[in-house]
């Protein structure tokens, strides 16, 4: 072979390593069993990646302005990497797994649902530390939405981070006699034909309309099995196309579009285009309205049978280079003192995962002193007869579904 | 008689409406960018913003717009590095003709650009990350494995425009190897050498798979802060003001480039 050739082969050859990917040999979850002042001394000194999805601006200041400080105070450098999709997190971290790293980049991972149930079959959590932190001891232990995260059993792998509960928001000038239930939310847009419209699934907010009203064409949620069953879906989904389609032609544009995202929702009905919307995270409301993005007549539309609510979660993959800090950093998150300052709606507007009854008479003042709302109620009220989430599982096949069937139904 | 119709001149105005066309092309899509990153309030219904200010831009310093474009500079810097000098050899030695099968190599070293990025990190994270490369380097070692072809294949055109006897009067007029290559052939060679630099610089500059999977969220870099950025609802503005403040400093660039060409150009004839 001529030098020529190896000076050409060379760079090339770097592409071919492409195809040596070969699987490792499993790492294994780790079990604490150090006593949390060891763990915290280890923790000094370290620097954390917590990769999160960085779409959310309230977020992103919430973690840089106000949560990476006080890790700081702890000895701990927080470093925010923003992604796109918390799934390239997954993608990085399952790589990590495969090649066995014990020094992983990603040490801290804010997730839910699918890809902490991804994450969870592939081993590639660490597992056991969650129920350890110290200020777990204010989460209540039967609280269904933090032992369950989308129908996956949590079991330690993640520290829960706050709460979210589905809203159906409307407009009090415009909906004179609001609807008090599903089916009558869907039958108050009939009547009135361009009023109401959704987000397109597989938008996160669209997805769980879809839920919801699955549970309503189904006589509430405890007629649909929380683990994904193909004879429930075949059996189940009937009912809830035959309603999705009929109120179709109702919606805003006869339903030939639908909005694309929430917040395409939410410009229609600042605008005035549409009188209600929906909302994961109604804590932003009195931002919106006080800013005057939402009108002042703005109000939260409460169903009797409740509406789906569930939670978000703070994971350690298992091959996280320095757990310890984020352990102290999930732990941190999880204070009294973080989580009221995450409530306030003008910092993120994120609900608590604690209970406040376990809280300390001065933690709770903290709570207490959030601002009070004339658009939306306290959690306790929002999240009445909460409605659980159905498995990850499910959210595909609901998405493919309404797009098959209900999309184009529109005249 | 007067001619109807397209007639023998018919190509003269073609010659003005397809660039004009092209130019409409490119130009469409920057424009609500451009009135977005002025916008702080712009609903679907109104054609024009309603409200303008500079909401984004101090959105876009809050999110370290600045440093994370020196990271992308440094990273666009370091490929360049890499791929260029080796593009030179290769270019070189395709252009010249110096290779018997120069199919084969040109063949491979199409491969990245063929591949999508993200099947090449998606294989690749997991070999580096056992081969224990450190994340920083991995990146820049990739990235210049993409930036490759286009600097090859830029410099192997540039090669083909020269005369490889240039170098042999040089050796004839007693200048070593190196010396005739460095001091004849390249300087002949050098806007062709520019353009693969710039091409380089830009897979560095304007990644984001290979940076985020390969280099392990270490290096945040502009194109990151956008892709997080347009992911959420409600961004537009500070998306578009990202987007712009990564495309300003490469048309920039390329601007002054152009303008110095032209002005050689123009003393070269004078």
């Amino acid at each position: 072979m001529s030098p020529r050739l190896v000076r050409l082969i060379l760079p090339a050859a770097l592409v071919g390593l492409a195809a040596c990917a070969a699987p490792a040999p499993p790492a294994g979850s780790t079990s604490e069993d150090r006593s949390w002042s060891q763990i915290s001394e280890q923790a000094a000194g370290q620097t954390v990646d917590l990769w999160m999805y960085g779409g959310d601006r309230q977020g992103n200041a919430y973690v840089d302005d106000v949560l990476t400080p006080a890790a700081a105070e702890l000895g701990v450098t927080l470093r925010r990497v923003p992604v796109a999709d918390t799934k390239d997190a997954m993608t990085r971290i399952l790589a990590e797994r495969q090649a066995g790293s014990e020094d992983g980049a990603v040490d801290l991972v804010w997730v839910n649902g699918d890809n902490f149930a991804t994450g969870k079959q592939a081993d590639a959590w660490r597992c056991g530390w969650s129920s350890q932190l110290p200020n777990m001891k204010f989460v209540a232990p039967d609280d269904a939405l933090v032992t369950q995260d989308f129908g996956t059993a949590v079991e330690g792998c993640e520290a829960p981070w706050h709460k979210a509960q589905f809203t159906l928001v409307y407009d009090s000038a415009r909906v004179a006699e609001p609807p008090t239930s599903m089916s009558g939310v869907l039958q108050w847009a009939q009547d009135h034909p361009g009023r109401f419209t959704y987000p397109a699934p597989p938008d996160f907010t669209g997805s769980v309309f879809i839920r919801q009203a699955l549970y309503s064409a189904s006589g509430g949620y405890a007629q649909v099995p929380a683990q994904f069953d193909q004879d429930a879906y075949d059996e189940l989904a009937p009912d809830l196309w035959k309603a999705l389609k009929d109120v179709a032609p109702s919606l805003w544009r006869q339903g030939r579009t639908y909005p694309r995202d929430s917040v395409a929702l939410d410009r229609l009905y600042a605008d005035g285009e549409v009188d209600m919307t929906m909302t994961y995270g109604p804590a932003t409301l009195t931002k919106l309205v006080a800013e005057g993005t939402f009108p002042a007549t703005t109000r939260v539309l409460p169903l009797d049978e409740g509406t789906i609510g569930n939670a978000s979660f703070l994971a350690i993959p298992s091959s996280a280079g320095d757990a310890e800090g984020a352990m102290v950093v999930a732990d941190l998150a999880l204070s009294p003192e973080q989580q009221a300052l995450k409530a306030a709606p003008e910092t993120w507007g994120q609900f608590t995962v604690l209970d406040t009854d376990l809280l300390s008479g001065s933690d709770q003042g903290r709570f207490d002193d959030l601002p009070a709302s004339d658009v939306v109620p306290a959690y306790d009220v929002l999240s009445r007869n909460a409605n659980p989430e159905l498995a990850s599982a499910w959210v595909g096949p609901l998405d493919e579904g309404w797009r098959r069937v209900v999309l184009g139904a529109g005249s | 008689m007067r001619r109807h119709g397209p007639g023998p001149d018919a190509p003269r105005p073609r010659r003005t409406v397809v660039p004009a066309l092209l130019v409409f092309w490119l130009v469409i899509p920057l424009t609500p960018l451009l009135m977005w990153a002025t916008a702080t309030r712009w609903s679907g219904v109104a054609r024009l913003p309603q409200d303008f200010g500079l909401h984004g831009w101090q959105e876009a310093l809050d999110a370290g717009v600045i440093a994370a474009l020196v990271r992308s500079g440094l990273l666009g810097v370091a490929v360049a590095l890499i791929a260029t000098p080796l593009g030179v050899m290769a270019g070189r030695a395709l252009g010249w003709r110096l290779l018997h099968r120069s199919a084969l190599p040109s063949l491979v070293l199409l491969g990245p650009v063929v591949l999508a990025p993200f099947a090449v990190a998606m294989g690749l994270d997991v070999v580096i990350l056992r081969l224990g490369v450190p994340g920083e380097i991995a990146v820049v070692l990739v990235l210049s494995v993409f930036a490759l072809p286009y600097t090859t294949f830029t410099m192997r055109a540039t090669y083909l425009g020269l005369d490889p006897a240039l170098e042999e009067q040089a050796r004839v007029l007693g200048a070593t190897p190196g010396r005739a290559r460095r001091r004849v052939t390249l300087p002949a060679a050098s806007t062709g050498l520019v353009t693969a630099t710039g091409l380089a610089f830009l897979v560095g500059w304007s990644d984001y798979v290979v940076t985020l999977l390969i280099g392990g969220g270490q290096i945040v870099t502009a194109p990151m802060l956008i892709g997080a950025s347009a992911a959420g609802s409600g961004n537009d503005a500070l998306t578009s003001t990202l987007a712009i403040s990564v495309s300003l400093p490469p048309m920039l660039a390329l601007g002054a480039f152009t303008y110095a060409v032209a002005r050689r150009r123009r003393a070269a004839h004078s």
